[in-house]
């Protein structure tokens, strides 16, 4: 039989009497004082919940600093008493004479398990206690649940899971920001672990640590739903990086050489007259309709032969990369139907110079655009989104690198949601990407940074006001995250956990239709 | 060393019985080359067959070739392809196995941990050692080769022959796109010969430490498409290493492409017509494919038993054609009728899977089912064998 809720909330609310942690005593809103009660340590970042008589108040500890009863003149005497004379000396009741005062803003008001936008302030002197997983049971699990890591009050962790609506956030682009060491590789990880079986979404992942494969080939699915391409020697299953070269259009180039006007008309001019074998024609050297100045031309040569890893010997083209010109027909194409079928695709780019990622990275993106968009609504409600996760993401979508044009990527920044193509951007330096980009950006993860301007940078584009939480930040531990999104209700702290991930038990396979001989 | 290498001679597989002769004339063909160049060993990397258990008339011209290489002295090595293989081994392969015609290579043992462990079968003449892995429908060979136990097979010395049948992710052709491959790093690497088949093209290619993977392409046309891109079978003698493609044009094809846009049927008529006129079509499988949009009439208006009447009259052996993409802006389902059957039944599986979010493997499945069906009971056989002949084909492609 259920009990009568109004005498369990009776008994909640006694039980929670003693988690009070301090009172509220002023401020304003967004900054509301609270004496924190002796031998109850508030923490930076910490959760508090005020109750009120229509809800809860959910606040947020920003700052935390000394107040005290005694003038400043009697701290410093009785300071230097307890230096000089008697340490033992105490003047007027240790507990009332000094304490600790901590900034609060408010995150959220809950009332009838939602959340919304905190518009009122708490009476003063109302009590303000510890949170726990019952205050926050409004956080539940999207429809398409991406899990970013469990909800953390300061240092301590709430066994309360953070997800985020993936569809939604991953079309609209991820940032992750942190310093090198605060866990951006191990929520990488996490991330594509969560994904790997979910048909919401498709991850592309141009990685130049070469780092992500191998730790995902424990993963249950990882044989169907993770492809993964690499130049050289390949693992059982993973592929050789091989693109044809009549894959390759001019506009694939923007982004990954900055070419003059005229190459640009020359390299248009040779796609025009030659279509799939026109890089061929250019090594070639192939007459064109239109004149162009000799040395155009040589440097037009010269640079697709070095970036494409390509050479003539006694007429004969020669590979030495991954561009080639028998193999590879399809590997495009294969790698964005694989993303069409919601899968993971990993490509090694850790051998690549900076500029041969961005090709690769650009052939795919544009495929992928440009399939989406030839898709109708109703299509693309049943098709994954598909995300382009960027390491280092400044070197496609940097400020100094879109003053020279625009490339795929900031198209897809800029556009990409319409056509469920967003970006999951991963940088140690996000103000080196303009602010424009930065704000196209809904969700943004925010791993610990030391750099001031960094910092700023996240600050000024974040989802959510993020104004006071400038220390927070810069104190964040290695994977603690604070994660501000158009949809998540409040910017949520966040514990990043090193997920275990063990290796599948996998069934027996059966080998049907092979000769089995007798042992040997 | 001197051997042969075919694939995919899909033995029964066209409907029309033109074709079907023309394809098993290539095959002839094939075994009389080999024959002739005096190849030390011949290989057969899938789909000898079309069927597990192909028709009377099929089998009987196989073993009749089949034997008389046997007599020359010539071993034949083979793997199961994705039509002709048996998960329950009522392979008619097995039949031919057992009556000594040829040797399956792709043969091992399981170990304990649940890996395959592929023997070599050993030439006895030359020396080299063969071995192989099976294909299977809807390339669900590609679990087999996870569980491939690699090391051995690589550090085995001595000249190297692996059989396979599958599509290959680097290597597949751009109009093969839609088709499922493998990573090529799941076959074990440093063989000096990689047999391929199931793609049909033809191809040679070195990738990495994977030198020599040849595809030598059908032995005669597997389809429409096939007969425009290929015009003629082909097969592969590798001679002390040379790789040589051996065309078998057992009849010239004649490939006719008309642009019906913004045309009427007449004019379409008269571009087939001088089309046909222009070239010599003694003999010849003649491939006409219009593709377009009409500005008026019907795709239906187009007199095709006259042209096909006037391709007979030059002497042509066969003629078909394809309408698939040949369209009117009134009368779009004439166009369906119009179609090829097989081609007709190909799209419409496709539109429901689509609907109804089957996976390939099921439109295959269904493919074959329909083309076992429509099978016809072979001169001689009797109605009981014909029956059980039935069954077991059903029995085999519903596992």
């Amino acid at each position: 039989m259920l009990g009568n809720p109004a005498t369990k909330l009776n008994g909640f609310r006694a039980r929670i009497s003693d988690m009070t942690k301090g009172l509220i005593i002023g401020g304003e809103f967004g900054n509301i004082l609270v004496r924190q009660k002796t031998a109850q340590a508030l923490e930076l970042g910490e959760l508090m919940i005020a109750d009120t008589t229509n809800g809860q108040m959910l606040l947020q500890v920003f700052d935390l600093l000394y107040g005290s009863q005694l003038t400043q003149q009697h701290l410093e005497l009785i300071s230097g008493l307890k230096l000089e004379e008697d340490e033992k000396l105490e003047l007027m009741d240790a507990k009332l004479r000094t304490y600790v005062l901590a900034r609060l803003k408010n995150l959220a008001f809950i009332s009838q398990n939602a959340a919304a936008s905190a518009k009122t302030l708490p009476t003063f002197f109302t009590k303000v206690r510890e949170i726990v997983a019952a205050d926050v049971s409004f956080i539940t699990t999207p429809l398409h649940p991406l899990f970013l890591g469990r909800l953390r009050s300061g240092s301590k962790v709430l066994e309360v899971p953070v997800s985020i609506d993936g569809r939604k956030a991953l079309s609209h682009h991820i940032l992750i920001a942190g310093t090198t060491g605060r866990g951006k590789s191990v929520l990488m990880t996490n991330l594509l672990w969560d994904l790997l079986n979910k048909d919401f979404a498709a991850m592309l992942v141009l990685d130049p640590h070469d780092e992500y494969y191998e730790r995902l080939q424990k993963h249950p699915d990882a044989r169907e739903q993770a492809v993964y391409y690499t130049p050289h020697n390949p693992p059982p299953g993973g592929r050789t990086l091989k693109i044809h070269i009549g894959q390759l259009t001019p506009r694939h180039f923007d982004g990954a050489v900055s070419w003059s006007d005229a190459q640009k008309q020359a390299l248009h001019a040779y796609y025009n007259s030659y279509k799939d074998s026109w890089i061929e024609a250019v090594i070639r050297e192939h007459n064109l309709k239109q004149q162009f100045h000799e040395g155009t031309l040589a440097v037009v040569k010269r640079t697709l032969m070095q970036l494409l890893g390509l050479d003539v010997e006694e007429e004969n083209v020669l590979c030495r990369g991954i561009f080639d010109i028998n193999a590879g027909q399809t590997t495009i194409p294969d790698i964005v139907n694989s993303l069409e079928q919601g899968k993971t695709v990993i490509i090694d780019t850790s051998s690549f110079h900076g500029n041969v990622e961005v090709l690769v990275g650009s052939m795919i993106a544009h495929m992928v655009l440009e399939r989406h968009k030839t898709y109708s609504l109703q299509e693309m409600r049943s098709k994954p989104v598909v995300s382009i996760v960027l390491e280092e993401a400044p070197r496609v979508l940097g400020k100094d690198v879109l003053e020279r044009g625009p490339n795929v990527f900031s198209t897809i920044a800029r556009e990409g949601r319409k056509f469920n193509v967003g970006l999951l951007a991963i940088t140690q330096l996000p103000s080196l990407i303009p602010r424009e980009v930065l704000a196209n950006i809904n969700t943004k993860i925010i791993l610990g940074i030391e750099l001031k301007p960094e910092r700023q940078a996240i600050i000024e584009s974040a989802a959510q006001d993020l104004s006071s939480d400038e220390r927070m930040i810069a104190s964040l531990d290695k994977g603690e995250a604070i994660v501000t999104s158009n949809f998540l209700s409040f910017a949520m702290p966040i514990k990043i956990m090193h997920e275990e991930h063990k290796a599948a038990v996998k069934p027996r396979q059966s080998f049907d239709g092979l000769r089995m001989d007798v042992t040997e | 060393m001197k051997f042969a290498h075919l694939s995919d001679c899909h033995i029964g597989g066209w409907r029309e019985p033109k074709l079907r002769d023309a394809n098993t004339k290539s095959f002839r063909m094939a075994i009389e080359k080999c024959l002739n160049e005096k190849v030390d060993f011949i290989l057969i990397s899938g789909d000898l067959f079309n069927t597990a258990v192909p028709g009377i008339d099929s089998l009987r011209m196989a073993v009749e070739q089949l034997k008389k290489v046997k007599d020359t002295g010539i071993p034949v090595y083979y793997i199961a392809g994705s039509h002709d293989f048996s998960p329950s081994g009522k392979t008619m392969l097995d039949v031919l196995e057992h009556a000594g015609l040829a040797v399956n290579v792709a043969r091992g043992e399981e170990t304990y941990d649940n890996k395959i462990k592929l023997h070599f079968t050993v030439d006895k003449k030359t020396g080299a050692k063969i071995t192989g892995m099976l294909g299977k429908k809807g390339s669900l060979e590609t679990s087999y080769y996870y569980q491939l136990a690699k090391e051995h097979l690589e550090s085995e010395p001595g000249f190297k022959i692996f059989m396979f049948h599958s599509a290959l992710a680097e290597l597949k052709p751009k109009e093969l796109e839609e088709m499922d491959a493998m990573a090529l790093s799941l076959m074990p690497a440093g063989f000096d010969y990689y047999a391929g088949g199931h793609v049909h093209v033809v191809d040679k290619q070195t990738i990495g430490r994977y030198k020599n993977i040849v595809y030598p392409g059908p032995i005669f046309p597997n389809n429409f498409s096939e007969v425009e891109k290929l015009k003629h079978g082909s097969f592969v003698i590798v001679d002390n290493g040379n790789v040589q493609h051996i065309p078998l044009p057992v009849h010239p094809a004649v490939c006719i492409s008309i642009d019906a846009e913004q045309k009427t049927p007449t004019e379409v008529e008269s571009l087939v017509k001088q089309q046909l006129l222009k070239n010599d079509l003694t003999n010849a499988i003649v491939a006409i494919r219009v593709h377009g949009c009409l500005r008026q009439g019907r795709p239906a208006d187009v007199r095709w038993n006259d042209l096909f009447h006037d391709a007979y009259a030059k002497k042509a052996y066969f003629v078909m054609k394809n309408s698939n993409a040949f369209t009117s802006k009134e009368m779009e389902v004439i166009m369906v009728k119009e179609a090829n059957v097989e081609e007709v039944e190909i799209s419409l599986l496709q539109q429901h899977a689509g609907q109804f979010k089957l996976s390939a493997n099921d439109v295959e499945l269904a493919k074959r089912l329909m083309q076992s069906l429509s099978a016809e009971k072979a001169d001689g056989e009797r109605n009981v064998d014909f029956e059980s002949r039935l069954h077991s084909e059903l029995d085999n492609l519903l596992g």
